[in-house]
């Protein structure tokens, strides 16, 4: 047992810092330390970057492409992104579609949508959830009927993030009713510029459109288009999940914004206040044990010599944390999170947030915001029921 | 970056293993407790496994074995809810070994990493509460030694250790010194503690002691801290078999027609004890690991790994208690000795509030396990 990376992990790490150091635009960097708002192109700048770089598939094998790091590297990479302010990576094309694509894509498929997708140039989207399937995903409603060589798509997916600049989206859909639920779906890859897709913004509860309603109305998808098999989507739904378990506690970005809590903290006095500051210590004592945890996962990965079923508790800590972090921060401003100024959010805004510290202008929003991370990603009730069925059987 | 345990290690965990399972089962336990909450003989046969030696150096007769070693040991124990206090040695050895004189060494080490002497630390006084700088017992200069003055409470089996470590002011600075049970002005007043096991109050009056250091503080913390990580490690222990048996009952106690098992109210709980468990789990981990650091990073590791293991702690215990229905609060079922075990072991080298405050007083700007 050891706590410390070896030589040559540090060596990795101190490339990896002395590059994105390099290479992250200070403007951008600039607004996710201090949460003000980022624009389409913002991300993008930042996934072009990584992209030409090699690394915006950072979790790829060499022969996709990818750099062909390990669990270790890639949470290093990941971390030295975060600490130094870089946006996170949308995350539906390399981190999600890519994967399945490269494991039951055919060649044709491969040499076709990961270029684009390793470069930064497509955006992809996720098609999974529907008005009637949130946590019951398996029960999938929208239908593709295969007629010669093409499906016509009819039906609608929900919350879709960001799919106001989705140009492709991988969605589940139904192409049997017979037998079980999970038995029916097939894993479709749709051109969002199609004849009968349109999109539209949801506004949720911080003001901002960060999901949407996607509509098929009798879509035309080439059948060239259907990754594996016809009917065997769920498999390929449930990898995709199984991938990349310790991404989703999003400790590296959640350490950066502890150091923000407590700058906040202290330019609004409460940090002097045993009360509050009590507060702050339970949080870093749940940021440190959910990075132990994370660790641990990461550990077992590389050695392969023992197996951890934990990844549904990092998915409910990290989630439970992300909201904590987020609500200290605004309780730390306590009346002066109340305004809420829309400009104010913007980078460059010259005006004057009440009060006199413009870093409270987000807090609220980010406050607000971070409650769906307790939904997402299949809820944390149903966390807790593969939890429960892991433990008691 | 490596959590995985040795094939030593391994080792080690699985002879102490089989010796909890089948030397000591739940009657022996009963039976000790009733007998007064120590055994000699059960300690001996710990120290016939070398455990009284782990922290002991080759060269004084043990085992020369780090944290880790001692963390799989405590945590078998743990399983077990063995009340013989084998943390105490692990400390005490741990003193002796790093800061008495030679002489000193030289005359217990041997005996205590053979199980031959037992002993104890002897630092909690009626106004210190976890305060470790907080001590009235007085040094008095006594010839070529020293005598000590004053009363400790709650020391692990006070009436049947052979030593003690016991802090006092000698001019004014905390000082470690070791007492034997049998010099005079030495008295005893034993009793029970809530986990069954025993423990007492140790009076000197002008009770002769030798000096282990003048630098009694830095010894003293390092000693404790030997004990958070100990106390963490057990904690880990008693918790897995906790989890352990509320699942086997869950799934064989039927209401309704039905395992209890199958309502989702009582699975969640169950999920929420496996997540306490496994952060509970990584904390003793990190705790176990940074026992070597350097003193004010170690101080801060064990004050976070202690919040963590007293809020898991806590949670777990009384879960368990609760799943069980009536027969949790019973004496003659099994798991409502497991959660007094935890309820003292929170309580044990300062408790959650007590750490809280530690954590919260030494906080830094930056975040995480390595900062």
């Amino acid at each position: 047992m050891d706590l410390a990376f070896t030589p040559e992990e540090q060596a990795f790490r101190e490339e990896i810092r002395g590059w994105v150091k390099a290479n992250l635009p200070a403007d951008i960097a600039h607004k996710v330390h201090n949460a003000l708002r980022l624009s389409r192109d913002d991300m993008q700048r930042w996934a072009k970057i990584l992209g030409k770089k090699g690394w915006l598939g950072w979790g790829w094998p060499k022969e996709f492409g990818g750099p062909g790091w390990n669990a270790v590297q890639r949470h290093l990479f990941e971390e030295e992104c975060a600490l130094a302010g870089a946006p996170r990576v949308v995350p539906f094309g390399p981190v999600m579609v890519a994967p399945v694509i490269m494991a039951f894509g055919n060649k044709a498929q491969q040499e076709r949508f990961l270029p684009g997708i390793a470069s930064g140039d497509v955006w992809w989207s996720q098609g999974y959830s529907e008005p009637g399937s949130g946590s019951d995903l398996a029960s999938v409603k929208c239908r593709a009927e295969r007629q010669g060589d093409k499906y016509i798509v009819n039906g609608q997916k929900t919350w879709t993030t960001l799919g106001q600049y989705g140009e492709w989206i991988f969605c589940l859909v139904r192409t049997s009713s017979e037998g079980k639920p999970q038995t029916g779906i097939s894993f479709l890859l749709i051109d969002m510029k199609s004849p009968g897709v349109s999109v539209r913004p949801i506004k949720l509860l911080d003001g901002e459109c960060e999901v949407n309603e996607v509509w098929f109305d009798n879509v035309e998808v080439p059948a060239e288009n259907l990754v594996g098999e016809e009917n065997k989507g769920w498999t390929y739904a449930k990898y995709l999940l199984g991938h990349e378990r310790t991404n989703i506690a999003d400790v590296n970005r959640t350490k950066r914004e502890l150091e923000r809590l407590k700058r906040i903290a202290k330019a609004e006095g409460v940090w002097d206040d045993l009360r509050f500051r009590d507060q702050i210590a339970l949080l870093e004592v749940d940021v440190v044990a959910l990075e132990m945890m994370v660790l641990r996962v990461l550990s077992a990965e590389k050695s392969g010599k023992s197996s951890l079923d934990i990844a549904g508790l990092l998915k409910i800590k990290g989630s439970e944390i992300q909201q904590r972090y987020s609500e200290l921060m605004m309780l730390a401003a306590g009346p002066y999170s109340l305004p809420f100024i829309e400009e104010a959010m913007e980078a460059g805004w010259q005006g004057d947030f009440p009060g006199g510290v413009n870093a409270n202008a987000p807090l609220a929003s980010t406050y607000f915001n971070m409650r769906k991370t307790t939904i997402y990603g299949g809820s944390n009730e149903v966390q807790r029921n593969i939890v429960a069925q892991t433990v008691l059987g | 970056m490596d959590f995985d345990f040795s094939d030593d290690q391994s080792a080690l965990r699985e002879a102490v293993q089989k010796w909890v399972e089948k030397a000591y089962t739940f009657d022996r336990h009963t039976a000790i407790v009733a007998a007064g909450g120590f055994d000699r003989a059960a300690y001996n046969e710990l120290a016939e496994l070398g455990l009284a030696g782990l922290y002991v150096s080759e060269d004084d007769g043990g085992m020369g074995m780090g944290p880790i070693e001692g963390m799989v040991v405590m945590e078998e124990l743990g399983r077990g809810i063995v009340l013989e206090p084998l943390a105490q040695t692990l400390i005490t050895s741990g003193v002796l070994g790093g800061y008495a004189p030679a002489e000193l060494k030289a005359a217990w080490l041997p005996r205590m990493a053979s199980g031959e002497a037992l002993v104890v630390l002897a630092h909690q006084e009626r106004k210190a509460r976890y305060q470790l700088d907080v001590c009235t017992t007085t040094a008095t200069q006594a010839g070529s030694g020293w005598t000590l003055s004053g009363t400790k409470n709650v020391v692990p089996a006070a009436d049947l250790a052979d030593a003690f470590v016991v802090p006092a002011m000698a001019l004014g600075k905390l000082a470690l010194f070791l007492v034997e049970r049998t010099a005079p002005g030495v008295s005893t007043r034993g009793h029970h503690t809530q986990d069954g096991g025993r423990a007492g109050d140790l009076t000197l009056k002008d009770a002769a002691a030798q000096l282990i250091t003048t630098d009694g503080l830095t010894a003293l913390e390092h000693g404790v801290d030997i004990g958070i990580a100990a106390t963490c490690a057990e904690a880990v222990g008693v918790m897995d078999k906790t989890v352990a048996i509320t699942v086997e009952y869950m799934n064989t106690r039927k209401q309704f027609g039905v395992a209890i098992a199958s309502f989702q109210a009582l699975r969640h709980r169950v999920a929420d004890m496996k997540m306490q468990l496994e952060l509970a789990r990584s904390m003793s981990y990190y705790a176990s690991l940074k026992l070597n650091a350097p003193a004010a990073e170690r101080r801060a590791a064990m004050a976070r790994a202690k919040v963590q293991l007293g809020t898991s702690m806590r949670f777990v215990g009384q879960q368990a208690v609760q799943l069980h229905g009536g027969i949790g609060v019973t004496d003659e079922y099994i798991v409502s000795h497991y959660f007094k075990k935890l309820t003292q072991l929170e309580m044990s080298f300062g408790d959650t509030l007590h750490h809280l405050g530690e954590v919260s007083s030494r906080m830094q700007d930056t975040a995480g396990v390595f900062a």
